[in-house]
């Protein structure tokens, strides 16, 4: 499904990607683990088509299209679906005004019909009860004053209502308390599909409890030191980055 | 100074009207305009718009036309009433003076040229009485019909809110026709004690305009006015907006919108005047300038010696759309007395990128996500029009005139 080779990326002159390599297939799920500054963001970034990143070297194909040819909005329709780190606030704009609109994009983009205002609370309504969302954020401009955990859990929910093919979660878990964590990783767990795949950036054990990895990859400094299976997490979490670093030296 | 010619001619022509007193005020008020002539970049307050553009145009005087739009309770053509409001008491001017329902003091001489223009010529423009026990919703129709001339028309009207009335007044500004028109028109607001007014003035222009807009707001004890000002001016566009809070407990709510696009231009200065202690005003007004245009925001507030306890808050903000379009912004703030709070701020900024990036990655595409910010934009002000169906008339009218995006 994705593909990415000996990609670099830099910002400002500053290199922050230095040959990254990774390939994933749809049905697979894949966590990518690393210090503060490491690059993690700027991946997830770059694949949702953020412009002000430059690409230095490399390529990425997904669904056997070149992606860096594609603009932002072409990869939403095209199911790329990045769930921020720091999810953007929109004052003024409501929030199911935007999810709508977003929605009738892509699927008039896919030939599809546009939905109506009746259609469309319907196909919400579902997704409310799964992410135990509160009415109340639907009608308030699109994160403006949410806490850090609404504003996570807004962000699956337009996930679960875009029904994307590869979703990049950049620290969804971060700021949801216990059992937000457990209905978030609940509404992540019910996308996971044959024909999706998901990549899930994340600092903590924690969530890849709930939602078990198919692989976990270490990126530090700008390039991939380490993959493995689940027991990476753990091991990460017991080693720190540091020992992991040495050993991946060794 | 082609225009000023024909300005003297065109008001000699109009003096063959039977009241002499009258026609002594219009005098002198052209004999005022006369003397100071039309006013130049070199003057503070003229610095980044410069009338004399139109002073190289033969300007034809017109005050006659027919129109009829039931949407509408008083309608004026080119500055003439043809369509009456039955539910208050209304006029044309000189029958207001000569009836004394309108002071002369409003037509005496001033220090501002386009003010005493418009007194000279604004015989045809209406008057409105709000009584005490008013509870309306007006809408007046500013028509101005050109079909390829030059022509200046001095659209007039004067709106008496008294002791305790509620009223809300839409005065709406239209051009039918291509030519090429001066409007020079003035708007009198007076409000007595405890009364509450809501006005919307709105323009929306056809592209050979010229239009200088003065409106006079008096207010008087613990009356309440809210002022929601909606300019889509085309080539040169100036209104200067002015509120005295003549005596306590008076407050004021200014919302203004502005755009401009192409190489036009738009300025807006207001004024409020703290004259007493315990008067509050709150001004926030926005505009969105694209293309090669120009924006003026100049906006004073004058607390005089005694007005304690002065509440202003004065916020500008500017939406740059092009690297090409220029803003000036200004506040200008005079204040003396000692016991008052006034806090102002003014931003410019272009469409955050921010949002842009974000409302694209769920799929919509840049010229979308641009109007769903500029939407957002320009609803903070027009949410607060209170009359439902004017604000969406409004709301859909706005979107239809905002800059299409890049
Ligand atoms: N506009 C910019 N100009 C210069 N450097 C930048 C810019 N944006 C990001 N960087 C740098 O790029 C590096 C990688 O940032 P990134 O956000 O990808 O890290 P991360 O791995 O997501 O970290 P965290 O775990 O803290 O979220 C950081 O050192 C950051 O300071
Ligand atoms: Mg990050």
């Amino acid at each position: 499904m994705l593909k990415i080779e000996n990609l670099h990326v830099s910002i400002g002159g500053n290199q922050i990607l230095k040959g990254i390599n990774l390939e994933v297939k749809a049905g697979e799920t894949h966590a990518i683990m690393g210090p503060n500054g490491s690059g993690k963001s700027t991946l997830a970034q770059v694949l949702a088509g953020h412009e002000e990143y430059e690409i230095t070297d490399g390529k990425i194909e997904y669904l056997s299209k070149d992606l860096l040819g594609m603009d932002i909005e072409e990869r939403a329709c095209e199911g790329i679906f990045l769930a921020f780190q720091y999810p953007v606030e929109l004052p003024g704009v409501n929030n199911t005004y935007f999810l709508k609109s977003a929605l009738n994009a892509q699927r008039k983009y896919r030939g599809e019909k546009e939905m109506d205002a009746m259609e469309f609370i319907d196909l919400i309504g579902d997704k409310i009860k799964l992410l135990n969302l509160n009415d109340s954020l639907l009608k308030r401009p699109v994160n403006e004053g949410f806490s850090g955990g609404e504003k996570k859990r807004n962000e699956i929910f337009q996930m679960a209502v875009l029904e994307p093919k590869l979703a990049l979660l950049d620290e969804t878990d971060s700021g949801l308390d216990i059992d937000a964590l457990r209905v978030v990783a609940n509404g992540i767990n019910s996308m996971r599909k044959e024909e999706n795949a998901i990549i899930i950036v994340t600092h903590y054990q924690r969530l890849l409890n709930y939602i078990v990895p198919d692989f976990v990859h270490v990126l530090v400094d700008g390039k991939i030191i380490n993959s493995g299976d689940k027991n990476l997490a753990l091991e990460l979490e017991e080693k720190g980055y540091d020992r992991i670093v040495e050993e991946a030296k060794a | 100074m082609k225009a000023v010619e024909t300005f003297t001619t065109d008001f000699e022509s109009t003096l063959d009207l039977p009241d002499d007193n009258l026609n002594l005020l219009r005098r002198e008020s052209f004999e005022e305009f006369k003397k100071h002539g039309l006013p130049t970049r070199k003057e503070e307050y003229w610095k980044y718009s410069d009338p004399s553009i139109i002073s190289n145009l033969e300007l034809e005087f017109v005050s006659s036309g027919q129109y009829e739009d039931e949407n509408y309770d008083v309608i004026l053509v080119n500055g003439k009433i043809v369509k009456r409001f039955k539910d208050c008491q209304m006029g044309d001017i000189s029958e207001g003076l000569r009836s004394g329902n309108l002071g002369e003091d409003l037509f005496k001489k001033k220090d501002k040229p386009f003010l005493n223009l418009n007194n000279a010529f604004a015989i045809n423009g209406c008057y409105l009485i709000l009584e005490s026990t008013s509870r309306q919703t007006i809408r007046i129709l500013n028509l101005i019909t050109n079909e390829g001339k030059y022509q200046a028309v001095h659209p007039r009207c004067v709106i008496i809110a008294k002791r305790n009335s509620e009223s809300v007044i839409f005065e709406e500004f239209r051009i039918m026709g291509n030519g090429t028109s001066f409007v020079n028109s003035v708007t009198d607001v007076i409000i007595e004690d405890g009364a509450n007014l809501e006005h919307i003035i709105m323009d929306d222009f056809a592209e050979n305009t010229y239009h200088v807009a003065n409106v006079c707001v008096k207010q008087y004890k613990d009356s309440n006015f809210v002022s929601h000002n909606f300019s889509m001016g085309k080539k040169f566009a100036r209104r200067d907006f002015n509120v005295e809070l003549n005596q306590s407990g008076a407050n004021c709510n200014l919302f203004g919108l502005y755009f401009v696009d192409e190489e036009n231009h738009i300025d807006h200065h207001t004024t409020i005047d703290h004259k007493e202690a315990h008067c509050n005003s709150k001004e926030h007004y926005k505009g969105i300038l694209s293309g090669k245009s120009t924006g003026v925001f100049n906006g004073r507030i004058h607390v005089h010696p005694g007005a304690q306890k002065t509440d202003a808050i004065q916020n500008n903000q500017n939406l740059l759309l092009s690297d090409d379009a220029i803003i000036h912004t200004k506040p200008e703030l005079e204040i003396y007395a000692d016991d008052v709070k006034c806090t102002h701020g003014a931003t410019i900024g272009p469409l955050d990128e921010k949002g842009l990036f974000y409302l694209r990655s769920r799929g919509l595409n840049r010229k979308e996500a641009q109007q769903i910010l500029m939407r957002a934009y320009v609803n903070e002000i027009i949410e607060n029009v209170s009359d439902e169906k004017i604000r969406s008339e409004l709301m859909e009218l706005i979107l239809d005139r905002l800059p299409k995006g890049d």
